[in-house]
């Protein structure tokens, strides 16, 4: 087994592995901005090192810096979690050719089906069913205009070398092709450092059922069954869940097996996950494999057991995968809300600026990955997910319960959160019923606005603002000797008498 | 006491006073009766009518955060801020707009050249921010009066980034 691990992220992801380190006796080095100087995961690790500037380019996507620091350190491997480098082959290839274990699939099945358009036609002549589109990138818009003409408008514009949302455009109709796809490249060069681009057919409203499987070494595959993650808001999802409401036992078997073979095919080894979109009639066509640990993986390890961190550290160290497809089994509903620093009110605007105050939900099958902290400044640099909340219980109704309990139980001060957003999609009878697809959020929740609290209620916020007021904390000649010493209200509120005019 | 707030620009005031074990809360004509035990300097647990509710407030310069019972408002001291009427449409109707930045983050592209006629939600600029590229869209149909930034940009929420003037 290793002895320390490098973790090549940041956020909640990273504070993720660092704990999954530790639970493993491996010591763990956190690489950091200079941005990041005061984040979480560089606080949780046991080793911190600055890898550059705030801008991801010269930082976090750093390959040089990164490798170099792991190097020096001792870091045997490096996990690079999600997004950054986390599928990018280049990076994959420098850790093999320096020695250290890249935790991830090998450079070769990443270089594949990393590159979305060599996966789909790799897979399409292994007889799993794609969507139609391009099977190339080119560099000439015009090309792009004439393929978007055979395969019929709407399209949709996607980044060959990575998912997330990133570059993503759904277009329809010629005059929006030339700006979409500029700004479709802008953004995959700035997410994943390169600006490829290809389009396929826009299939309206599918449900996106996405499959983890894990490979070892030795060509021994597994799937743990999947996830649906149709709530999506600018194709990023924000909801998860297992088990599917729209899966069979008949339909879950077809799907795990195509999605085995996937890897299979691509010769793929670590933690994966075949995305995959169902339309109304049932088909399912391959989407794309995330070589990488997902943003949604915790709803696995609820339903399942499995820590799959642990189980990529372990495989990646050249153990055996010990995990048999017949003792799998889900058990009971888990289900995952991403909490962003972003307005659902204007548009899901990122937000940024300091967390004044968290409370973090807590209770029976509550699960909190967080990477913030009272008193930490957002930086606007990165991703805006703050942290995921994750709750499993019997079923889902009780989960879709406890998850709603939790997010009203969630205390994040000072920037705007998806928060409140999130328990409207929880409470929605539509998905309640379980009748979610990617269309979700534009159907039920465009335009959407936090409804006012009932007039009571801001009445006693407006006392809680007036209560803060006489607090000793805003009276600094008070607050030395007394602040610690606080048990009752009338010490605060004992300097103005009844009756008494302001 | 009269505390005087701003919620969402609507002025909102309150007079709070004690009575033996518990606070009295009059807003407009109706008065609510809460018994408070102080957690903390800025938590609050308030009993009303024997249901029990949670309060955290943190504040931000003149912004306080307060969280209640599961929701969350931004409460302004004092009285509305001139600012807030002459920010965004109102300025609009009176032919011209100061088009602001929504969130700090990095111009990508400024889309339009001063002296440019633009329609109503016409892209002005894009803006990035946590690698997300947001589209500035115009909010009246008029012409570019002055750019104050370019491509390259690192701007603060709010810091202006071209003025408009409405078609007349």
């Amino acid at each position: 087994m290793f002895k320390k691990i490098l973790i090549a992220n940041r956020g909640e992801i990273a504070c993720r592995i660092i704990r999954a380190c530790r639970e493993m006796g491996i010591v763990s080095l956190a690489v950091y901005s200079e941005a990041d100087r005061a984040a979480l995961h560089v606080q949780l690790a046991d080793e911190a090192d600055c890898i550059g500037p705030p801008a991801a380019a010269e930082s976090y996507l750093n390959m040089d810096r990164i490798i170099e620091t792991a190097r020096r350190s001792g870091a045997e491997a490096i996990h690079p979690g999600y997004g950054f480098l986390a599928e990018n082959p280049e990076f994959a290839r420098r850790c093999e050719s320096a020695g250290i274990v890249f935790i991830g699939p090998n450079s070769r099945a990443l270089e594949l089906v990393g590159d979305k358009v060599r996966a789909r036609q790799t897979m399409e002549k292994s007889g799993i069913p794609i969507i139609p589109g391009m099977k190339h990138v080119s560099s000439d818009l015009d090309e792009y205009a004439a393929e978007a003409r055979k395969i019929g408008y709407p399209v949709m514009i996607k980044a060959s070398a990575g998912g997330g949302g990133k570059g993503m455009r759904i277009i329809n109709s010629e005059d929006d092709l030339r700006p979409g796809l500029e700004a479709g490249r802008r953004e995959a060069k700035a997410a994943f450092g390169d600006k490829a681009v290809y389009l396929e057919k826009y299939i309206e409203d599918p449900r996106h059922v996405e499959f983890q499987v894990l490979a070892d070494n030795y060509g021994h595959i597994v799937h743990l069954f999947e996830r649906e993650c149709s709530i999506q808001r600018r194709h990023q999802k924000i909801v998860e869940e297992t088990p599917s409401q729209a899966l069979t036992p008949e339909l879950r078997r077809k799907m795990g097996e195509t999605a085995k073979k996937v890897l299979e095919v691509a010769g793929y080894n670590n933690a994966g996950t075949v995305e995959f979109l169902l339309d109304r009639d049932k088909t399912f066509y391959f989407l794309e494999v995330n070589a990488r640990l997902q943003v949604e993986h915790p709803v696995t390890e609820l339903t399942t057991g499995v820590d799959l961190v642990h189980q990529q550290i372990r495989v990646a160290a050249g153990e055996k995968l010990s995990l048999k497809q017949e003792d799998l089994a889900q058990r009971g509903h888990a289900v995952e809300c991403r909490i962003y620093a972003e307005d659902p009110g204007r548009n899901f605007l990122p937000s940024s600026g300091k967390i004044l105050f968290l409370r973090e939900p807590r209770g029976p099958g509550v699960r909190h990955d967080g990477g913030i902290y009272s008193g930490w400044e957002v930086p606007i640099y990165y991703d805006p997910i703050l942290a995921k909340l994750i709750v499993w219980a019997e079923t889902r109704d009780s989960a879709c319960a406890r998850m709603g309990a939790a997010l009203d139980d969630y205390v994040i001060l000072g920037i705007s959160t998806s928060i409140p957003f999130l328990k409207e999609v929880i409470a929605h009878p539509e998905f309640r019923a379980g009748n979610t697809n990617t269309g979700f959020i534009k159907k039920h929740f465009e335009n959407w606005r936090e409804k006012e609290g009932p007039d009571e209620w801001l009445t006693l916020a407006l006392a809680a603002a007036a209560l803060e007021d006489l607090s000793p904390s805003q009276k600094p000649a008070q607050a030395a000797g007394t602040a610690e010493a606080v048990a009752s209200p009338w010490q605060l509120l004992g300097r103005w008498r009844i009756g008494e005019k302001a | 006491m009269e505390y005087e707030f701003t919620v969402n620009g609507v002025p909102e005031t309150i007079a709070m006073e004690r009575k033996g074990e518990k606070i009295l809360v009059r807003r407009g004509d109706r008065t609510l009766e809460a018994e408070v035990r102080v957690i903390s300097s800025n938590a609050f647990s308030l009993l009303v009518g024997g249901r029990s509710c949670l309060a955290i407030v943190a504040r931000d310069k003149d912004k306080k955060y307060v969280w209640l019972s599961g929701r969350t408002c931004v409460i302004q001291s004092g009285k509305e801020d001139q600012r807030l009427t002459e920010r965004g449409d109102d300025r609009a109707l009176n032919g011209k707009s100061l088009v602001t930045a929504p969130m700090p983050g990095k111009v990508v592209k400024v889309n339009v050249a001063e002296g440019e006629a633009v329609r109503k939600n016409q892209t002005l600029a894009i803006v990035e921010a946590m690698k997300m590229e947001n589209e500035i869209k115009s909010p009246l149909e008029g012409f570019v009066k002055k750019i104050h930034v370019s491509a390259g940009d690192l701007v603060d929420s709010e810091k202006p980034l071209l003025e408009l003037e409405a078609k007349t």
